[in-house]
């Protein structure tokens, strides 16, 4: 019966809902699990690389990906429709925005723009929707001077940027976009297979005030709990928000340029928060 | 009937001081010799900190002040802030520049002051959207060439808004003296951090 | 056969009561005006044409000084001569302290609109005609005549790319108060009123309105002066002083070079006129 509302063009069901987009949140909720966690001072991103066959080279494929110098993003669901959704998110903060602006867009900007490209695939003839939800990691510059907010943290009071995210006050955000075309801000959060234990297991773990350090060992535990094979190097990938990597620039002497936020971690990396866990 | 450049005729010019800026314009419109209207300000606030200047044919200087309107409003709902004069003036490049083989006729000009850095800025463009970054000032309009004179001989820095504002005045009142085209009263808007003080100057009236 | 005859003849009338007015009137000016040296080429008059007419071609190279108002008319009292005093060249305001308003001598006034080289040459040299006039005839010249000679001047040059607009104003006991107006075309009428110059248009605006014969001195000189105002302010090409004159039988009354700036302001907010003017913002 249900087949009967599964045309290539997404069609409502009787009963409101278009089912098209419910197979492509299973596709999700089949895919390896991926997570994210907002720092005070970044933002992680992290999942598991898993090879069908012991015999693939390790390096040639990768899942988290840069979109502009301070943003990156991860999924979960179907590799080949990520990369055309990398592919789009790339083209379109330039094409959308820097072309117009001289600059990069602002997160909240280019996960709209990437939301509506995933929106427009739920409404148009021929196409199917992105098996994917995506975590869309960003730091922004903010156009609001820098101001410090007080936080309590356990019973103590503790001091920390007032960046906490957004075009305004600038900092980092973290958002998920589904394959409906909807987008969630959060501080912290994870897709894919064992999307619902991790997040309980987020839950208890996150705190506010958390640093970036904090945020990547979180990460890799909670992973620990959903991963099932091996955890090294090559079966963890780490993406992360951080401080502008001025040595990343590829060149140096000019004034004010500043290097990328987001940058992969290297597998020997990745193995060196392994042995700290 | 020359160049749609000076068919209307008109002034703007820009100038930098100590943590504010200034633009100015006269108010003349005319068709060639005809002055039309002696209310024609050519300066368009674009937000609390940032002003665009139009000279050059009117029609278009109206059509392109709606456009940025809109596409500033756009931003605005779309980013929820402000746009910065840094910003902004990328947008009017690459507007300007989208009618590449079929100009608008009209020599922009923006002065703001970047509300995050709390820096001064001002620039100018051609009329396909080539941006002429200045550190001191920009001028356009049919009194360019008298404005340059001006401003090479009165500029300093780090004038204060009450200098910069007799600077900025005396250089366009005497630039358009000497320019048939435009004069008829001026605007003066000087920009600082938190606040804009727009006069009116009463010029001569030939 | 003809030859000898002709050779040994003489003629019935001995011509030699020609004067040397008559015989410039008869072959044309005189060594004076006749040392201009054209450019060598074919056909110097279209090529100068090309070269300085803004009006046919406007990139012309070469830029001569233009755009004027000026006005006269006769009436009760004599004749007011009012002009404004801007040269422009294209845009630029060349100058704002321009004397347009020729003293021929304490009679006779001149007016100059169009290419302020032209006018200022001829009206110079009309000035040495009138005086030798004088000299000769030992009385002064005519409006008519002196406006003749500056006619019959400019129309021996007529194509060659003259510009001038001018009027000639004077009282004479001959002709009481005479104004003619003489154009670079040859044109040369005489009038009541003339409006010359790129504000013309607005100046006639003013002046029609206004203008009854009967007026009084201070009527008629207010009205000069507040017709030039109004070309003034809406002519991009007119504009500075205004230079006021009033002709009358012994002669002309210099009413000052003023400023038309204070005046302006006096006449908007005293008489209210000028409302298009806005003196606050908004």
């Amino acid at each position: 019966m249900a087949d009967r509302y599964s045309f290539s063009l997404t069609t409502f069901s009787p009963s409101g809902k278009l089912v098209q987009i419910e197979y492509a949140l299973n596709a999700v909720n089949n895919g390896v699990t991926a997570l994210g966690i907002k720092a005070t001072n970044g933002i992680v991103l992290a999942t598991e690389k898993k090879s069908s066959s012991p015999l693939i080279e390790p390096h040639s494929s990768s899942k988290v990906a840069l979109i502009t110098p301070n943003i990156g993003m991860v999924y979960s669901g179907m590799g080949p429709d990520y990369r055309v959704l990398v592919d789009r998110a790339r083209k379109v903060s330039h094409t959308g925005y820097k072309r117009v602006y001289n600059e990069y867009p602002p997160t909240r900007i280019l996960v709209q723009d990437v939301a509506q490209v995933m929106q427009a695939a739920t409404q148009s003839g021929g196409v199917r929707p992105y098996g994917v939800s995506l975590l869309i990691a960003g730091w922004d510059d903010g156009i609001l001077p820098e101001e410090e907010l007080e936080v309590e943290v356990e019973g103590e009071k503790k001091k920390i940027s007032g960046k906490t995210g957004g075009i305004l006050k600038g900092g980092p955000s973290l958002y998920q976009v589904d394959p409906s075309g909807s987008y969630f801000p959060w501080k912290a959060t994870a897709i894919g297979k064992s999307a619902t234990s991790a997040k309980t297991f987020l839950e208890k773990r996150y705190t506010e005030g958390l640093e970036l350090e904090d945020a990547i060992h979180i990460a890799l535990l909670t992973l620990k709990e959903t991963i099932e094979g091996e955890m090294n190097g090559d079966t963890v990938e780490i993406g992360i928000v951080g401080p502008p990597e001025d040595g990343l620039l590829g060149y140096e002497g000019v004034e004010g340029a500043k290097g990328p936020r987001f940058r992969v971690l290297s597998p020997q990396e990745v193995e060196d928060y392994l042995t700290s866990l | 009937m020359g160049s749609p450049f000076s068919m209307n005729g008109g002034a703007c010019v820009a100038m930098v001081g100590k943590d504010c800026v200034g633009i100015a314009c006269d108010l003349r419109l005319g068709m060639q010799a005809l002055t039309v209207s002696n209310n024609f300000p050519k300066i368009f606030g674009i937000n609390d900190s940032v002003y665009l200047g139009l000279t050059g044919l009117a029609t278009d200087v109206a059509t392109v002040s709606d456009l940025f309107r809109f596409k500033v409003n756009m931003y605005r709902l779309r980013e929820e802030r402000n746009i910065s004069p840094d910003t902004f003036a990328n947008l009017v490049s690459t507007s300007l520049y989208e009618r590449r083989f079929g100009p608008y006729f009209v020599s922009p000009v923006v002065a703001g002051i970047n509300q995050t850095s709390g820096k001064p800025f001002i620039c100018g463009f051609d009329s396909i959207g080539c941006i002429d970054f200045a550190k001191d000032f920009i001028v356009s309009g049919t009194a360019s060439d008298q404005l340059f004179g001006m401003c090479e001989g009165l500029y300093e820095p780090d004038l204060g808004p009450d200098e910069l504002f007799e600077t900025l005045s005396q250089a366009l009142l005497s630039a358009v003296d000497r320019d048939a085209l435009s004069g008829w009263g001026a605007h003066v808007y000087i920009i600082e951090k938190d606040k804009v003080t727009k006069r009116l100057l009463k010029g001569r009236q030939d | 056969m003809d030859t000898l005859v002709a050779q040994y003849s003489c003629p019935a009338i001995e011509d030699t009561t020609l004067d040397a007015e008559q015989d410039e009137l008869l072959h044309g000016p005189d060594a004076l005006s006749l040392n201009f040296s054209l450019p060598p080429i074919a056909q110097p008059s279209s090529w100068l044409r090309a070269m300085t007419d803004d009006a046919s071609n406007p990139n012309c190279p070469i830029k001569i000084a233009h755009g004027t108002t000026t006005l006269a008319f006769r009436f009760k009292g004599g004749i007011i001569v009012c002009t404004d005093s801007r040269a422009t060249q294209g845009n630029w305001i060349a100058s704002q302290t321009v004397k347009k308003v020729i003293e021929i001598n304490n009679s006779l006034l001149g007016t100059m609109a169009g290419g302020a080289a032209d006018c200022q040459y001829w009206l110079a040299y009309l000035g040495m005609q009138c005086r030798l006039h004088e000299l000769r005839n030992k009385r002064r010249i005519t409006v008519a005549a002196a406006s003749k000679i500056l006619a019959n001047l400019v129309y021996s040059y007529k194509g060659m790319g003259l510009s001038m607009g001018t009027m000639c104003a004077g009282v004479t006991p001959q002709e009481g108060p005479a104004l003619y107006y003489v154009d670079s075309d040859g044109t040369r009428m005489a009038g009541n009123m003339f409006c010359v110059g790129s504000g013309q248009t607005f100046a006639y605006g003013v002046l029609d309105a206004e203008y009854r014969y009967e007026m009084e001195d201070e009527e008629a000189l207010e009205l000069g002066r507040r017709s030039i105002l109004a070309a003034m302010h809406r002519d991009a090409y007119s504009g500075g002083f205004i230079n006021l004159y009033h002709v009358k039988e012994d002669g002309w009354v210099k009413h000052g070079f003023s400023d038309m700036n204070p005046i302006f302001w006096k006449t908007k907010l005293e008489k209210g006129e000028f409302s298009n003017v806005t003196a606050d913002m908004e």
